[in-house]
């Protein structure tokens, strides 16, 4: 419908593609005035240019949430389902009450979801809630609050 | 056994069935966690004499805990979590996206198989709200569990 070359066109998208990508990467902080400064490089008409800004800006957003499922991960939290046990008997021992906390966790790991069986004895979970708790707090100190405040 | 200078005048056959016999008859006492009296009974019926039976209780008196607590260890069961490390992170940037700032909790559970093999240990990132997330759902646990503890 263009009447212009296969070539071109995919040249112009790439092109497209890489504008939006590295702005949106990088996410000028004054993001009218830097943009346009680039693209002005580009010697395109100003009709152009004020579009090209336009769809920057529409989809901005959008261009950084999806980036940002492209960095390094580990696998993410999903959810942990737990259950109490009460073991009675085994074929080693009999009459015994060993009281246990089974939980199955979820994790995420680019788009596949694990889930792993774990056990603990009451005195570990414990443990294990005064640790994280503790990890928690970590964000409320002065310290954490501080290096947020002052890295924006 | 078998090297023990007091036992060798013995025929090392006899002495391992002696072992054997000893053995199964303390590892069955264990499993069913029976009684002195219990004990003393059977080996009554086994026409062992009144001094040998008092020795033998005594010793297993003496070691039944130990064992108790071997033979519960015996089993399999799923990974157990002996302990927690965490890490807070404020990630600043990456290749694919400068400005991040987002902070994020870095977790690991110290895993433990009954077959004393090693396991690598479970670790998961989350956010501050996932966190609250799995810190409330194992204080639940842990109130049910005192819960069924009173009952």
């Amino acid at each position: 419908k263009l009447n212009i070359g296969v070539d071109t066109i995919q040249h112009g998208v790439e092109g497209l593609v890489y504008l939006l990508t590295e702005s949106s990467k990088l996410m000028a902080s004054i993001p009218f005035l830097d943009f346009q400064d680039s693209i002005h490089v580009l010697g395109f008409s100003d009709e152009l240019n004020k579009s090209l800004l336009q769809l920057y800006l529409d989809n901005r957003k959008e261009i950084r949430s999806i980036l940002g499922e492209l960095a390094p991960r580990l696998p993410s939290y999903h959810s942990l389902e737990w259950r109490l046990d009460v073991q009675l008997a085994t074929r080693s021992l009999r009459q015994q009450i060993k009281t246990a906390v089974t939980m199955k966790l979820h994790l995420n790991q680019n788009e596949d979801q694990t889930a792993q069986v774990l056990q603990t004895d009451p005195a570990t979970l414990l443990h294990l809630i005064q640790q994280l708790e503790q990890a928690l707090g970590e964000m409320k100190m002065n310290h954490c609050r501080r290096i947020v405040r002052n890295m924006k | 056994i078998l090297d023990d200078p007091d036992l060798k005048d013995i025929d090392p056959a006899v002495l391992k069935h002696c072992h054997a016999a000893a053995a199964t008859c303390i590892l069955e006492a264990g499993k069913q966690k029976a009684d002195i009296s219990a004990i003393s009974t059977c080996l009554e019926d086994c026409k062992l004499d009144k001094e040998r039976i008092e020795q033998f209780c005594t010793e297993y008196q003496k070691n039944k805990d130990a064992l108790e607590i071997l033979l519960g260890s015996i089993g399999r069961s799923p990974l157990h979590i002996t302990d927690v490390s965490w890490r807070l992170e404020y990630q600043i940037k990456n290749n694919q996206l400068h400005k991040t700032y987002q902070p994020s909790y870095l977790v690991t559970l110290n895993v433990e198989n009954s077959d004393s093999g090693s396991h690598p240990d479970v670790s998961f990132s989350c956010t501050m709200e996932q966190l609250q997330d799995l810190v409330g759902k194992l204080k639940d646990a842990a109130k049910s569990l005192e819960r069924a503890t009173q009952m």
